[in-house]
C-alpha cells in the first residue's frame, strides 16, 4: 500500500522558445511509516515536485495519487479538503499563523475540520513528545527557531494526515537540532504510520531516510535505495 | 470571526489606529449631519410647527414672504377656515436698553386663527393687545425677561413681551409674534392689504388676482441661503462617506497585501478561501461598529457640552441612518481586497 505515488509526472511552464521543463517523468511512491528524502541542488525542480506532490499545483502530464485519490480529477474545493485532511505541510517559513498562539493554531484546525483530528490525549502526548507543551500560550514570534519547527510539525500532524511534506525542515538549525529533527521524523513516521517526504539539501538527514531521491535538471537521477 | 478577532487582539495598536480614524470620520459625519439638521430646522422650525402644507402668496413675490403682499381683492374668493391663517412678515431688529439687540422676524397674526392658537408657551401667556408680543425662547437665552418692553425697528412705540414660545424660528431668526395691524404699520401698508401670505394645513387650490397657491416645500426651498446651505452640507457628508469607504478599502487592502504569505500558507494547509474572505469582512464590520459606536458616544458628549445657541440637532433617525451608512461603507470597502485573497496561490507558500 502506498500513501503517495507520482506516476510519470512532468511539469512544463510556458511554450515555444519560453518553454521550460521544470520536472520530467518523475516516478516515486512512499508507503506509510516510510521517510523519503528528495535532494538536489537549487533549481533541480525539488520545490516544483513538492508543490505537485502537495496538490498545490497540477502536473502538465502524469498522475498524482494521494491516499488512493487521483488528484487531477479533484476540483479546487476538493483539493482544499484533501490538503486539510490528508496532507500535512512543514514549510521552510514555518506553517504557523503569526497572530495565533500555539494552542489557537490547533483550535483553527478544529474550527475548519471538526472531526478526524488527533484526540485531546493524542495531542497532549504529541506535545510532550515534541517538548512544546509549555509553549501553548506563546505566539510564534515568542518561540526560538527550534521551538517553531517543532510546533510546526505538531500543527502538521494535528489533522491526522496520511502524508507529511516538509520543505527544508532543518534549514537554519545547528547540527544537534538537525539530527534531532531527522530522528523525530523517522520516529513519527513509524509511530504514527505517516508517509513523509523531506525536501532538503541537508545530507545529515540521509541516515533517517528509507528512500533517497537525487534530483538534477528536473529528473530523478538516483533511484530509490 | 475566530481569525478576525484573534488578529485584532494580537495587533491591538495597528487596529486601534484604524478604529481611531473611523471614529474621527464618523464623528465628523455625525457633527456635520447634526449641524445641517440643526440649521435646516432653524430655517423651517415655525413652518414645521404649524404643520403647513400650502401657502398663498403674491405670484409676483418670487416665493418670498418678505416680498409678498395680499390685498382684499386678491383674497375675495378665499374661504377662511380653522386650518388656515393669515401672516404678515417683516424682518426687524428688537432692542432694549441693557439687552443685546436681536435680529428677528416679526410675524403679524390673528388671535382667532390657528397659528396664534398653536403657539407653545414655555413661559408667560399669549399676547392680547396691539402692544403685546410673544417671542421665541432665543430672547430668553439672550437675557430678555417677561414684561420687557421692546423697541422694534420700523415700528413706532414699544411692545411688551408677554410670553416665550418654542419652535418659533424662521430663516434662522427668532420670531416675534404680534398683530397684523402692527405689521401693516411696519411695512407702511394701507388698510386694503390683508397679509403677506395665507398658510394652510391642507392641500388646496387657489388662484385669484395676484394670489396664487404654492406647496409649502417651494417656499422653504426659496428661503435665502437654505438650498445652498443644505447642498453644501450634503456634499460634505457625501464626500465624507466616500472618503470613509476609500480609507477602509485602502487599509484593508494594505493589511491584506501584508498577509498574502500567511494566506498562502493557510490555503496550502487546506483552509478554504471563504474562511479568509469572511474573516476580512467580519474584521471590517468589527472595526466599523467599534469606531462608529465610539463616535456616537463622543457625539452625545459634544451635544451635552455645546451651548444652547449652537444650531445643532441629532435626532435618533439621523444617528441610525448615518451608522447604517458607515457600516455599509465598511462592508463595501472590505470587498476590495477580496479579489486579492481569492487570487492567492497556495503554491507560493513553498518558496
Amino acid at each position: 500500500m502506498t500513501m503517495i505515488e507520482l506516476k510519470h509526472v512532468s511539469k512544463i511552464y510556458g511554450s515555444g522558445q519560453a518553454r521550460v521543463v521544470a520536472i520530467q517523468d518523475i516516478n516515486f511512491k512512499i508507503a506509510p511509516g516510510e521517510v523519503a528524502l528528495l535532494m538536489g541542488p537549487s533549481g533541480a525542480g525539488k520545490s516544483t515536485l513538492l508543490t505537485i506532490a502537495g496538490s498545490l499545483q497540477k502536473p502538465s502530464s502524469g498522475e498524482v495519487l494521494i491516499a488512493g485519490q487521483a488528484v487531477s480529477k479533484l476540483s479546487t474545493r476538493e483539493l482544499s479538503q484533501l490538503r486539510l485532511s490528508e496532507l500535512g505541510f512543514v514549510l521552510q517559513a514555518y506553517n504557523l499563523v503569526p497572530f495565533l498562539t500555539v494552542a489557537e493554531q490547533f483550535q483553527l484546525v478544529d474550527r475548519i475540520k471538526p472531526s478526524g483530528n488527533l484526540s485531546r490525549e493524542e495531542l497532549e502526548k504529541l506535545l510532550k513528545r515534541l517538548d512544546i507543551k509549555q509553549l501553548l500560550n506563546k505566539y510564534p514570534n515568542q518561540l526560538s527557531g527550534g521551538q517553531r519547527q517543532r510546533v510546526s510539525i505538531a500543527r502538521a500532524l494535528y489533522p491526522n494526515p496520511s502524508v507529511i511534506l516538509a520543505d527544508e525542515p532543518t534549514a537554519s538549525l545547528d547540527s544537534e537540532r538537525a539530527v534531532a529533527v531527522g530522528q523525530l521524523f523517522q520516529q513519527l513516521a513509524q509511530e504514527y504510520h505517516k508517509a513523509i517526504l523531506l525536501v532538503t539539501h541537508d545530507q545529515r538527514l540521509e541516515t533517517y531516510a528509507d528512500h533517497i531521491y537525487q534530483m538534477l535538471d528536473g529528473k530523478i537521477q538516483v533511484p530509490a535505495n | 470571526m475566530f481569525l478576525a478577532l484573534k488578529e485584532i487582539k494580537h495587533e491591538r495598536l495597528r487596529y486601534s489606529l484604524i478604529v481611531l480614524i473611523i471614529l474621527l470620520i464618523s464623528y465628523l459625519i455625525f457633527l456635520l449631519s447634526a449641524l445641517a439638521i440643526g440649521l435646516a430646522s432653524q430655517n423651517t422650525q415655525a413652518i414645521n410647527s404649524w404643520q403647513a402644507k400650502t401657502v398663498v402668496l403674491n405670484e409676483n413675490a418670487n416665493l418670498s414672504l418678505t416680498q409678498s403682499v395680499l390685498t382684499k381683492k386678491d383674497l375675495q374668493d378665499w374661504h377662511q377656515n380653522a386650518d388656515t391663517a393669515y401672516i404678515g412678515q417683516v424682518p426687524t431688529v428688537a432692542k432694549k436698553a441693557g439687552r443685546p439687540s436681536v435680529s428677528a422676524q416679526f410675524f403679524g397674526i390673528r388671535s382667532q386663527q390657528f397659528i396664534y392658537q398653536k403657539q407653545v408657551l414655555l413661559a408667560g401667556k399669549r399676547a392680547r393687545g396691539p402692544h403685546q408680543v410673544t417671542v421665541d425662547v432665543t430672547f430668553k437665552q439672550k437675557g430678555y425677561r417677561l414684561g420687557d418692553w421692546l423697541k422694534l425697528s420700523g415700528a413706532k412705540g414699544k411692545y411688551q413681551i408677554t410670553g416665550f414660545v418654542r419652535d418659533a424660528k424662521y430663516n434662522i431668526a427668532p420670531i416675534i409674534y404680534g398683530t397684523l395691524p402692527v405689521w401693516r404699520k411696519m411695512r407702511l401698508l394701507g388698510p386694503n392689504v390683508v397679509a403677506s401670505a395665507v398658510i394652510s394645513k391642507r392641500v388646496m387650490a387657489y388662484h385669484h388676482g395676484n394670489a396664487k397657491r404654492y406647496p409649502i416645500a417651494k417656499l422653504v426651498a426659496k428661503l435665502p441661503g437654505y438650498h445652498a446651505q443644505n447642498l453644501t452640507f450634503g456634499l460634505m457628508i457625501g464626500f465624507l462617506f466616500v472618503i470613509s469607504l476609500m480609507i477602509i478599502a485602502v487599509f484593508l487592502y494594505i493589511l491584506t497585501i501584508q498577509k498574502l504569505q500567511n494566506f498562502a500558507v493557510m490555503r496550502a494547509q487546506g483552509i478554504p478561501s471563504r474562511v479568509l474572505v469572511s474573516a476580512t469582512i467580519v474584521q471590517a464590520v468589527i472595526l466599523m461598529v467599534v469606531g462608529v459606536a465610539l463616535a456616537l458616544v463622543l457625539m452625545q458628549i459634544t451635544l451635552a457640552l455645546l451651548p444652547a445657541a449652537v444650531p445643532i440637532a441629532f435626532p435618533p433617525m439621523i444617528g441610525l441612518v448615518t451608522t447604517v451608512g458607515m457600516l455599509l461603507m465598511g462592508v463595501l470597502g472590505s470587498f476590495i481586497p477580496v479579489r486579492s485573497i481569492l487570487k492567492v496561490d497556495p503554491a507560493a507558500a513553498i518558496s
